[in-house]
C-alpha cells in the first residue's frame, strides 16, 4: 500500500504538546485573552467609505466631490398643509418648528432667504461693469438710445412718485435707467430649487402648500450614529412644533445611512438567530460528541485573535469588517471539522493521522488565504483591511486546528460508519449520469453568465424604506427635480483660477443648455480675467462720445420730467469712472455670500467651483465628450458615477478572478502535481463560480461589490473542497474528507447563505452568491470529483 | 423680473444662514412716548372702520428742481383693505385686499396682481399705510423710536431702529387730526435734509366704501 502524503513536523508537533499540555493550553487561553484584550480599546467606523475607493481612481475623487459639495449635507424638511390649512398657519408652523431644531447637531435653520440689505440694487447696479458680455452691450446700445432714454427715465419718476419710491432715490441717481435689470437677469443662474418662491419671507411651493425649513448638521452623513441621534432630535421637535393636519417630511442622507444601519441590524438579528440553530443543529446532528464542541471553539477562538490583531494594528476598524469578516471566519470551521473527523477516527495511530490530514489542510488554507490576499490590493479600504482580518483568522484557525484541537479530541472508542454512509450517501449516483449533468449546467451556465452585468450604483445596495421612497417622491413633485442635477467642477489652485475654468465652462454649456436649467456663478461672479475683458468693453463702449451723448439725453429729458441738472450726477461719473474688479469678498458684504459660497468648495492648495445642469443620459454623454476640450473641468454625475464605479467593479473582479485563479492554481500545481489531479481539485471552484455567474445572468441579478468578497469566499472555500477530495480519492486517504466537506458546507450555508432571507440588498446579495456558489461547489466536490476520478473514487 | 428678484432672494436657499428673526420681546412700550397719549390715539383709531380721503404728495427732494406735488385718493378699510390711487401728474395706484392685490398704470397699460406675502417692497409700503391707519403703536414701536413733538394736535417724530433703515431715513414725523382719528400728514426725512411730505385732506371718516374699491 502506497503511504499517504504527509507533513511530519506536524506529527513531531503533536508528540511534543503531547506531554506539555497543559503549557499549550496555557498559550492557547493567553493568546485568546491578549485578543479579547485589545478590543477593549477598539473605535468603529460605521461609514460607506469602507467601500469607496480611497486611491486616487476617478471614482474616488468623484465619489470625494460629491461628499464634499455643501448641498449634499442638507437636512430638508418639507411642511405641507392640508386642505384647510392657511398659508400663515404654514409659515408660523414653519417658524416654530425652525426655532426648535437648532442643537448642537444643526448648527443653522432656514425658513427663507437671508436678508440681502437695502443696498442690493445700486450694488448691483454698480456691479454690471465688470459682468457685460458683448450681448448685454447690444441691449444697453438699445437702451441709451434717444427716444428709449426719454421712456426708461420716465419710467424711474413714476416709480418715484409712487409709495414704493419713498426709499428709491439713490437706485434712481446711481441708475436712472435701471441697467441693474440686466445684472438682476443673471441672478436667476443661481437657483437651486426650480419650484420654490418667496412667500412673507419663506421658501415655499408654487402651490404654496408647503413650506421649506432648511437646516445645516456638522454631522457627517456617513455616520450612522450621529445619524440616529440628529434625526432622534428632530423627530422630537418636528412632534412638539407641528401641528395635526400639517405633514412634515423629511429628505436627507442621514436617514438613508440610518434606515442601512437599522436594516442590517435587524436581518443581522434575524438571521444570525436562524443560522446559530442551522449551524448547532447540524453540529448535533453529524458530530454527537462533547469533543466536538472544541470544533465549535476554534472558529469563535479565530474570530477573537484576529479582531484583537486588526485592533492593535489598523487606526480605524470598519464595523463592516468585524461584521462581515466576522461571518467570513465562520468558515473557518471546516480545518477544525476535517481534524475533528480524522482524529476521531485515528484510534493509536493519532500522531500519524495529524500528519496526513495537514496535507490538505493545510494546502487548502494557504488557498484561502492566497484568495483572500489578493483583496490586499484593492482600491476598497473596507475590502483591504477584510483581507487583513479574515488571512488572519484562517491562519489563527489552522494553528488551532492542527496544533491545539488534536490534543482535546478523543479518539472514537467504536470506529464509525462508513463515511458516505455517515454522510447519507449510501449509493453514489451513476457516474455517467453525473458527468452528463454536470456537463450540461456548465454549459448552460457558462453561456448565460455572459449576460452578468456590473452595476456601480451604491443606491441600489443601500435599503431605502418605504416611507423614505415616499419622502423622495414628494420632494420632488413639490420643490422640482433638485437631486436630479450633475455637478461640474471647475478646478484651480486658487478661486480666480477656478472661476477662470468656470467661465469657459459656462460659455461652452450655453449654447448646448436651455437658458434657466443651468446654476452656475460665472454671470454673477466672473474670474478677474473676464472682469477685465468685461471692464474694458464697457469703457469702451462709454467712449468715443457715447457717455456725453447719454448726459445730454438724460439732461434734456430729465428736464422736461423736473430733474436737477446733477441728478444723475452719480450715475455719469460711473461712466467715466474705471471700476474695480469685484471680488467674492465683495458679493459677501452685499449679502450675497451664503448664495455663492454653496458653489464653492475649497480645500488646501485648490478650490473648486460648482455648476449644476440636468443629468440626463443623453445630455450627459454629449457634455462629456465636449469637455475633453476644456482643462480642469470634472463632470460628476449621480448617472455616470454609478456606471465607472460599476467599471471599477468590473476591473477589480477581473483582476481578482485572474490573481486568484493563478495563486491557487499554483498551489494547486505544487501540492498535486499530476494534470489529472490537478484538474480534478479545481472541478468544484470551477463548477461554484460558473453556476453563480450563469444563474446571476440568467435571472438578470447585477453584480457588486460585496459579491466580489463573497466570490473570493467561495473561491477559497471551494478549492478546500477540492483538495480534501483529491486528497481522499486519489491518494488513499482514509479521512471522512467527505464528511467534514458536507458538514462543513452545511454550516457555510446556514451560516452565509441565510443572507439571503435578508432586506438589505446588500446582504441578500451576498447571501445568493455564497448559496449558489458553495452549493454548486460542495455539490461538485462530492459527486463530481469522484464521478470523474472513477474507478479510484473510495 | 419680480419673481426672478424674488428668487434670487432666494438662492440663498439651501445655504441660507438663519432667516428668522430673533425672538420677538413681546410688545414693547414705544420709547419716549408717554404710553396714555399713544393709547389715546390707539383708542380714538380704534372707533375708525373705513377711511376716504384725497392727498397731497411733496417731494422736496434735491434731485428734483422744484418741489414735485402730486396728488390722489386714498381709501382705507379696517382691517386689511386698502387703496392708493395717484391720479396726478399720471394715474396709477394699487388696490390691496388682505394679501391680494393689483397695480396698476394708466400710461403704460399694464395691469398686474401681487401677493404682498411675494412682494416685500409692497408689503413694507402696506405695513407702513396700515400701522398708521391702525395707530399700531405696537408695532411702529418695533421698529422706531417713537417722541412726542407736540400733542395738540398731536405730532409724532419716529427714529428708525434699525441701522440698515437708518442709514437711508433720518425719521419719520406724523401729525394726526386734532381728534386723534386719523393722520393728517406723513414726513419722510431722509439723512440728506430731503423729505417727502404726504397731507390727507377732505378726510372723511367711516364712509360707506363698497367691496369693489378694493379689488
Amino acid at each position: 500500500m502506497t503511504p499517504v502524503p504527509s507533513f511530519p513536523l506536524f506529527t513531531r508537533l503533536y508528540r511534543f504538546f503531547s506531554g506539555r499540555r497543559l503549557t499549550l493550553y496555557a498559550a492557547t487561553a493567553l493568546l485568546i485573552a491578549l485578543g479579547g484584550a485589545a478590543l477593549r480599546n477598539i473605535e468603529l467606523r460605521e461609514d460607506i467609505e469602507s467601500m469607496l475607493p480611497d486611491d486616487t481612481s476617478d471614482v474616488a475623487r468623484d465619489f470625494r466631490l460629491l461628499q464634499s459639495a455643501p448641498f449634499t449635507r442638507k437636512i430638508v424638511i418639507t411642511l405641507t398643509g392640508g386642505p384647510r390649512t392657511e398659508p400663515a398657519e404654514l409659515l408660523a408652523t414653519a417658524d416654530r418648528l425652525a426655532k426648535a431644531l437648532p442643537s448642537p447637531d444643526i448648527v443653522s435653520v432656514a425658513t427663507g432667504p437671508a436678508d440681502p440689505g437695502g443696498g442690493f440694487l445700486p450694488a448691483l447696479a454698480r456691479s454690471l461693469p465688470g459682468l457685460v458680455t458683448p450681448g448685454d452691450m447690444t441691449t444697453l446700445e438699445a437702451w441709451s438710445e434717444e427716444g428709449n432714454v426719454g421712456s426708461r427715465l420716465r419710467d424711474s419718476y413714476e416709480k418715484l412718485l409712487s409709495p414704493e419710491g419713498w426709499a428709491l432715490k439713490g437706485a434712481v441717481r446711481a441708475d436712472p435707467l435701471s441697467f441693474h435689470t440686466l445684472a438682476l437677469e443673471k441672478m436667476g443662474t443661481l437657483n437651486l430649487i426650480p419650484n420654490m418662491r418667496l412667500l412673507e419671507g419663506h421658501f415655499v411651493s408654487a402651490d404654496r402648500k408647503s413650506a421649506l425649513v432648511i437646516a445645516d448638521t456638522p454631522v457627517p452623513i456617513t455616520d450612522s450614529k450621529g445619524a440616529g441621534r440628529l434625526l432622534d432630535h428632530i423627530a422630537r421637535q418636528t412632534a412638539a412644533s407641528v401641528p395635526p393636519g400639517i405633514k412634515a417630511s423629511l429628505v436627507c442622507g442621514h436617514r438613508y445611512a440610518l434606515a442601512n444601519a437599522e436594516g442590517i441590524r435587524r436581518d443581522l438579528y434575524v438571521i444570525l438567530s436562524l443560522a446559530s440553530l442551522a449551524v448547532l443543529s447540524i453540529y448535533l446532528f453529524y458530530l454527537r460528541s462533547l469533543s466536538a464542541i472544541c470544533v465549535f471553539l476554534v472558529p469563535g477562538a479565530a474570530l477573537v485573535i484576529a479582531s484583537g490583531v486588526i485592533a492593535t494594528v489598523s487606526k480605524n476598524v470598519f464595523a463592516i469588517t468585524l461584521g462581515f469578516g466576522g461571518v467570513l471566519l465562520g468558515i473557518a470551521d471546516e480545518y477544525a471539522m476535517h481534524v475533528y473527523f480524522s482524529c476521531r477516527k485515528g484510534g493509536d495511530r493519532l500522531a500519524e493521522v495529524i500528519g496526513e490530514i495537514s496535507r490538505p489542510v493545510l494546502f487548502g488554507g494557504m488557498a484561502t488565504l492566497a484568495s483572500f490576499a489578493v483583496m490586499l490590493v484593492s482600491s476598497l479600504p473596507g475590502q483591504r483591511q477584510l483581507a487583513v482580518y479574515t488571512m488572519t483568522g484562517i491562519l489563527a484557525s489552522l494553528v488551532l486546528s492542527l496544533v491545539v484541537l488534536p490534543h482535546v479530541i478523543r479518539p472514537a472508542r467504536v470506529p464509525g460508519p462508513p463515511a458516505q454512509a455517515a454522510a447519507g450517501l449510501r449509493l453514489p449516483p451513476p457516474r455517467r449520469w453525473v458527468v452528463a449533468v454536470w456537463l450540461l449546467l456548465l454549459a448552460a451556465c457558462l453561456w448565460q453568465s455572459t449576460k452578468i452585468r456590473f452595476n456601480g450604483d451604491l443606491r441600489s445596495l443601500s435599503l431605502v424604506p418605504p416611507e423614505l421612497r415616499e419622502a423622495e417622491r414628494e420632494l420632488s413633485e413639490t420643490w422640482g427635480d433638485v437631486r436630479g442635477k450633475a455637478i461640474l467642477f471647475s478646478g484651480g489652485k486658487d478661486l480666480d483660477d477656478a472661476l477662470a475654468a468656470n467661465d469657459r465652462l459656462f460659455r461652452l454649456l450655453s449654447g448646448r443648455i436651455p437658458e434657466g436649467q443651468i446654476v452656475s456663478l460665472a454671470p454673477i461672479l466672473p474670474s478677474r480675467e473676464t472682469q477685465i475683458a468685461s471692464l474694458r468693453r464697457w469703457s469702451e463702449f462709454w467712449r468715443g462720445g457715447r457717455a456725453a451723448r447719454l448726459a445730454a439725453s438724460l439732461q434734456r429729458e430729465g428736464n422736461s420730467l423736473g430733474f436737477s441738472g446733477n441728478a444723475f450726477a452719480p450715475f455719469l461719473a460711473s461712466l467715466e469712472e474705471a471700476p474695480d474688479v469685484r471680488t467674492a469678498d465683495d458679493l459677501r458684504a452685499e449679502g450675497l455670500g451664503e448664495m455663492i459660497d454653496s458653489l464653492i468648495l475649497r480645500a488646501p492648495g485648490s478650490v473648486q467651483v460648482m455648476t449644476l445642469v440636468p443629468d440626463t443620459p443623453e445630455g450627459i454623454a454629449a457634455l462629456a465628450r465636449d469637455l475633453g476640450s476644456l482643462p480642469g473641468v470634472r463632470l460628476v454625475s449621480p448617472s455616470r458615477f454609478g456606471d465607472n464605479l460599476g467599471m471599477t467593479i468590473r476591473k477589480d473582479f477581473t483582476s481578482y478572478l485572474l490573481l486568484t485563479s493563478l495563486m491557487v492554481l499554483a498551489l494547486v500545481v505544487s501540492a498535486f502535481r499530476r494534470p489529472k489531479k490537478i484538474l480534478l481539485a479545481l472541478v468544484p471552484v470551477v463548477t461554484g463560480l460558473t453556476a453563480m455567474l450563469g444563474i446571476m445572468g440568467m435571472l438578470g441579478i447585477d453584480f457588486n461589490q460585496f459579491n466580489i468578497v463573497a466570490t473570493i469566499l467561495i473561491i477559497g472555500l471551494c478549492v478546500d473542497y477540492g483538495i480534501f477530495m483529491v486528497c481522499k480519492v486519489t491518494e488513499g486517504s482514509d479521512h471522512d474528507a467527505d464528511r467534514a466537506i458536507l458538514v462543513s458546507g452545511l454550516t457555510t450555508l446556514a451560516g452565509f447563505g441565510s443572507l439571503v432571507l435578508a432586506r438589505h440588498p446588500a446582504m441578500h446579495s451576498i447571501g445568493l452568491t455564497v448559496l449558489l456558489g458553495i452549493g454548486f461547489g460542495i455539490t461538485a466536490a462530492l459527486l463530481v470529483v469522484p464521478a470523474l476520478h472513477g474507478r479510484g473514487s473510495a | 423680473m419680480r419673481r426672478i428678484l424674488g428668487t434670487v432672494l432666494a438662492l440663498a436657499l439651501a445655504v441660507a444662514g438663519p432667516a428668522f428673526p430673533a425672538p420677538a420681546p413681546g410688545d414693547p412700550e414705544p420709547a419716549g412716548a408717554p404710553a396714555s397719549l399713544l393709547r389715546r390715539l390707539e383708542l380714538a383709531a380704534s372707533g375708525v372702520s373705513t377711511l376716504a380721503s384725497d392727498f397731497v404728495q411733496e417731494k422736496h427732494l434735491g434731485i428734483f428742481k422744484t418741489v414735485v406735488t402730486s396728488r390722489g385718493r386714498f381709501h382705507y378699510q379696517k382691517p386689511d383693505r386698502l387703496r392708493w390711487e395717484l391720479r396726478e401728474p399720471f394715474a396709477s395706484g394699487f388696490a390691496l385686499s388682505g394679501s391680494r392685490g393689483r397695480r396698476w398704470h394708466q400710461r403704460t397699460g399694464r395691469t398686474e396682481s401681487f401677493d404682498i406675502r411675494q412682494d416685500p417692497i409692497m408689503k413694507a409700503v402696506s405695513d407702513q399705510i396700515f400701522a398708521w391707519a391702525n395707530a399700531d403703536f405696537a408695532g411702529l414701536g418695533r421698529e422706531y423710536r417713537i417722541r412726542i413733538l407736540s400733542e395738540n394736535p398731536v405730532s409724532l417724530r419716529l427714529e428708525p431702529l434699525s441701522a440698515a433703515m437708518a442709514a437711508s431715513l433720518d425719521h419719520l414725523r406724523i401729525t394726526f387730526s386734532p381728534d386723534g382719528r386719523f393722520v393728517r400728514a406723513v414726513e419722510f426725512h431722509e439723512k440728506d435734509g430731503d423729505f417727502t411730505r404726504i397731507r390727507f385732506v377732505d378726510t372723511v371718516v367711516n364712509p360707506p366704501l363698497g367691496p369693489d374699491l378694493f379689488r
